[in-house]
């Protein structure tokens, strides 16, 4: 039987890095956040805690960035594996959801800088869709990608990276 | 009401993607593999076509533009919160289950609890948003 080093297993530890998990409090804002201000511009036409979600979606971004760019270099090259390909769809749809809402915050911004009145802003209504369906894909298939991880490592037994 | 014909066509791949979706359940519920092809176009279609067409007409009803009662309003939030929260669980579970199946364990079957509650859910948040459609466009 192989010791573990300490401090658990090298995935246990990538898992507690403050890299990531500044990117997962983030992420957690950022979703909570958005499926809040979803509902409440449906519903009742406000949008609560706009400024945050703009303020974390600028620094969502930048420490995502940061993550990705060392997470590829680990993993590459690409393998024909559904972990893989759930990563993949996950962050073509995280660069989409930060795009997308970087386009929605200019206009927030904007709208702040010109003297913000008691008129709701007017968000284009197919770049709030994009913005809202990219967000969904990322959560789903970062959670679905993280689930394809965690339960080949379980398959493969405890001493599996 | 003039009816938009996407919303016709979505109305109606709604109902054939929960074929699919209850398909996907019955085969590893009865023990028997799902092919991943299968399962991936389910998932891509439900999310590029009728989530992403709920998403704009979401975001079209909260400008205001359009004249919608109140209720119908709320009725259209509660069924976005309920068709993402029921696609991710839907993409969720799958992957679990495909994982598994490979090894030769079917999840759905073994968490019976899960699963009857993930298909509850997922048949409310179709019909709810059968009935919007009713609501909105076909009562007189």
């Amino acid at each position: 039987m192989r010791a573990r080093p300490a401090g658990g297993s090298p995935r246990a530890r990538r898992l507690r890095a403050p890299l990531l998990v500044s990117l997962w409090i983030l992420f957690a804002i950022e979703a909570l956040g958005g499926l809040v201000i979803f509902f409440a511009r449906l519903a009742w036409g406000i949008t609560p805690g706009a400024t945050l979600h703009v303020a974390c979606g600028v620094a969502l971004t930048l420490v995502y960035l940061v993550y990705q760019i060392r997470h590829w270099l680990r993993v590459q090259p690409p393998r024909a594996r559904l972990d893989y390909t759930l990563g993949f769809v996950a962050a073509g749809a995280m660069i989409a959801a930060n795009g997308f809402g970087l386009m929605l915050g200019a206009i927030w911004w904007r709208a702040q800088a010109h003297g913000a009145s008691a008129a709701p802003i007017h968000y284009p209504p197919r770049l709030s869709a994009l913005h809202n369906i990219s967000s969904l894909l990322v959560l789903t298939f970062v959670l679905a990608h993280l689930g394809a991880v965690l339960s080949r490592d379980r398959r493969a037994g405890p001493n599996q990276e | 009401m003039h009816i938009p014909p996407f919303s016709i066509f979505s109305a109606i791949s709604e109902i054939l993607v929960t074929a699919g979706v209850l398909y996907i359940i019955r085969r590893n519920w009865t023990g028997r593999t799902f092919s991943l092809a299968i399962f991936l176009a389910v998932a891509l279609f439900e999310a590029l076509v009728n989530v992403l067409y709920m998403a704009h007409r979401s975001a079209q009803a909260a400008t205001g533009a359009e004249p919608i009662a109140p209720g119908l309003r709320l009725g259209f939030a509660l069924h976005g919160m309920l068709s993402l929260l029921a696609y991710l669980v839907f993409v969720i579970l799958g992957v679990l289950a495909y994982q598994d199946q490979r090894s030769g364990r079917f999840w759905f079957k073994d968490r019976p609890g899960v699963t009857w509650t993930f298909v509850v859910v997922w048949l409310i948040s179709v019909i709810s948003g059968e009935v919007i459609f009713a609501v909105r466009y076909l009562k007189p």
